[in-house]
């Protein structure tokens, strides 16, 4: 032990550099992580196969928005909490609490990029236009190929980001997303048995995550009602939402109001879109 | 970063309550560079008034000023808080984190953005603490003294102009405690030092003032030696502990130490230490006079 001394406070206090600093170091903290590790390995194994039985079932493969999504969320929960306990020390350095979220939130744009990978290996065993998307046109067919496959990974760890920052429960991103998977498969199944039915639709649509079409016995393939972009515009609201509600953590000074009116803005955008998807776009269930 | 307009801490009238539990009450204090011991009982309120300074809490009433920045602002708060060093009492470290781990992430939060400035002071305060060969060991296979002193790195970072420590040397071995003290004194020739401790002896050997509080007020603001000197001629030894004394114990030689609020005449005197003046102070109190014989 020496008892050297060098009166050495960082001499220029650079916002930016010291934020993609922090965001660069969350970075490589996130992707070591062994869940959002498997979520990788298994939505990669998952995109590598044709998945016939559930594309020709769905139209679209729910498991980059199950791994990626689902499981990212708990890594992005676990990233988040793991510096709880150094609360005291870390709750006193001049970054502040939101400049800490929005550097994990960051750490989203990984398993958003596995998304796309996931979505470019799909589109080679079903090319746009393939007849498993059903009658939808081909630019819809790509707002439900990006709103299934894509978005959801880049919502569920923002999520996850937000629950670490509000809720101490350690189960909390475990139980969020068993909710979640089981409120997507419960809300489906009125527009399974009562396709045409507005009320049935809202609440399939009223999700983060929403299947369009399913395929009887995989021939007699049915589309949903709906605007696809629509419901794009509503996961994106989704995802700022997310952020907006962890950003809150810890706002003070004229930060904290300007967060809480961006989050009325968002709510508003979010309500709005949702009536719009469901409102807009096909009006009445096809069947093929 | 702009220049600190003040070089001191002051505390107005300061309280700060938990629901109906008065913590901290009409608190003054004018805190200069050089190291500043806090003394007091468990419950005193010296973690909240360490809390306060670290800007971890806000008072109830009553002002704060660090460096002559107003706590309560937040623009404020963040200056302070770049020129600040705090060590809480109880730090909690993420798994995976090795030490150097460690203390690179709050360097970073610190604003040291400039990888081979940081990871250049990161290995400064290492070495201070003496944990330069253990910067690669996981923080959790650690001893609770080698923890302590990793969380103690971190608050040393840039040497800053106020250190809160709450606490230091909790776990750590008497080599480190001197070595500790001597890394504190250097830096307390141009920094405010405040250091909450139970151990008397490095508030003897390490402070110049110390504050003594008791249940959320000021016992005792003034030079080590002074409060000292109140203890002359009122500690003795005797082969059996004297009722007329405030505190007695057995020592290692098997005579008794006597503390005594009123000086005795006729009795073997000793030098009164830090310890000696505290009990008598802490004995002073009505309701918290220890009983005779008691080892305190």
């Amino acid at each position: 032990m020496t008892a050297t001394l060098a009166a050495s406070l960082p001499d220029a206090v650079d916002g930016r550099s010291t934020f993609v600093a922090l965001a660069a170091r969350e970075l490589r903290r996130f992707v070591v992580n062994p869940v959002l590790l498997f979520a990788v390995v298994m939505s990669l194994w998952t995109a590598s196969s044709d998945q016939a039985e559930v594309v020709l079932n769905f139209a679209v493969s729910p498991y980059p928005a199950i791994f990626l999504g689902g499981f990212g969320m708990m890594a992005t929960y676990w990233l988040t909490r793991s510096m709880r306990n150094s609360e005291p020390v870390v709750g006193v350095t001049p970054i502040s609490e939101p400049v800490r979220t929005a550097a994990l939130c960051v750490v989203a744009i990984v398993p958003l990029l596995c998304g796309c990978v996931c979505l470019i290996m799909s589109l080679h065993f079903y090319p746009i236009g393939s007849p498993v998307y059903g009658d939808f046109s081909e630019p819809t067919q790509v707002a439900i190929l990006v709103g299934q496959m894509v978005i959801p990974t880049l919502g569920g760890p923002l999520l996850g980001v937000a629950l670490g920052r509000w809720v101490g429960f350690p189960g909390a991103a475990v139980v969020l997303f068993l909710l979640i998977f089981g409120w997507v498969n419960l809300a489906t199944w009125p527009s399974l048995t009562r396709p045409d039915s507005a009320p049935a639709a809202a609440l399939r649509l009223f999700s983060p995550f929403a299947y369009w079409s399913f395929a009887k016995n995989r021939v007699d393939l049915m589309t949903w009602r709906g605007s696809p972009w629509f419901f794009l515009g509503w996961q994106l609201a989704l995802c700022a939402i997310a952020v907006l509600v962890a950003l809150l953590r810890g706002a003070d000074g004229p930060v904290r109001p300007r967060i809480g009116r961006a989050l009325w803005v968002a709510l508003l955008v979010a309500g709005i879109l949702f009536v719009l998807a469901n409102a807009i776009g096909v009006t009445h269930t096809v069947g093929a | 970063m702009t220049a600190s307009i003040s070089s001191s801490i002051s505390l107005r009238g300061v309280g700060r309550a938990f629901g109906a539990t008065k913590a901290l009450a009409d608190i003054d204090l004018d805190l200069e560079p050089g190291v500043i011991g806090l003394l007091g009982p468990n419950g005193a309120g010296k973690t909240t008034l360490l809390r306060l300074l670290a800007t971890a809490l806000q008072p109830s009433q009553g002002e704060v000023r660090v460096l002559g920045r107003d706590l309560d602002v937040p623009a404020e708060r963040t200056e302070i808080r770049r020129r600040l060093g705090y060590l809480p009492q109880e730090v909690g470290f993420p798994r995976g984190f090795t030490a150097f781990g460690f203390v690179d992430y709050i360097a970073l939060l610190k604003e040291w953005a400039e990888p081979a400035s940081r990871h250049a002071e990161v290995r400064r305060v290492l070495d201070q603490v003496g944990l330069s060969d253990l910067t690669t060991k996981r923080i959790r296979s650690m001893s609770g003294g080698q923890r302590r002193r990793v969380a103690l790195a971190q608050a040393l970072l840039g040497s800053p102009p106020v250190l809160i420590l709450d606490e230091p040397t909790t776990g750590v071995d008497p080599e480190q405690r001197v070595t500790l003290r001597t890394v504190l004194a250097e830096i307390a020739r141009t920094s405010i030092v405040v250091l909450s401790t139970h151990q008397t002896e490095d508030v003897a050997a390490l402070c110049e003032r110390v504050v003594v509080l008791d249940r959320g007020r000021i016992r005792y603001d003034g030079p080590v030696t002074e409060l000292v000197d109140r203890a002359a001629g009122r500690v003795w030894l005797a082969d059996a502990p004297d009722p007329a004394a405030t505190v007695s114990w057995r020592t290692g030689t098997g005579r008794y130490r006597n503390v005594a609020a009123q000086a005795r005449n006729g009795v073997e005197h000793v030098e009164p230490s830090l310890e000696d003046a505290y009990l008598l102070l802490r004995g002073d109190l009505p309701d918290s006079r220890p009983a005779a014989g008691a080892a305190t």
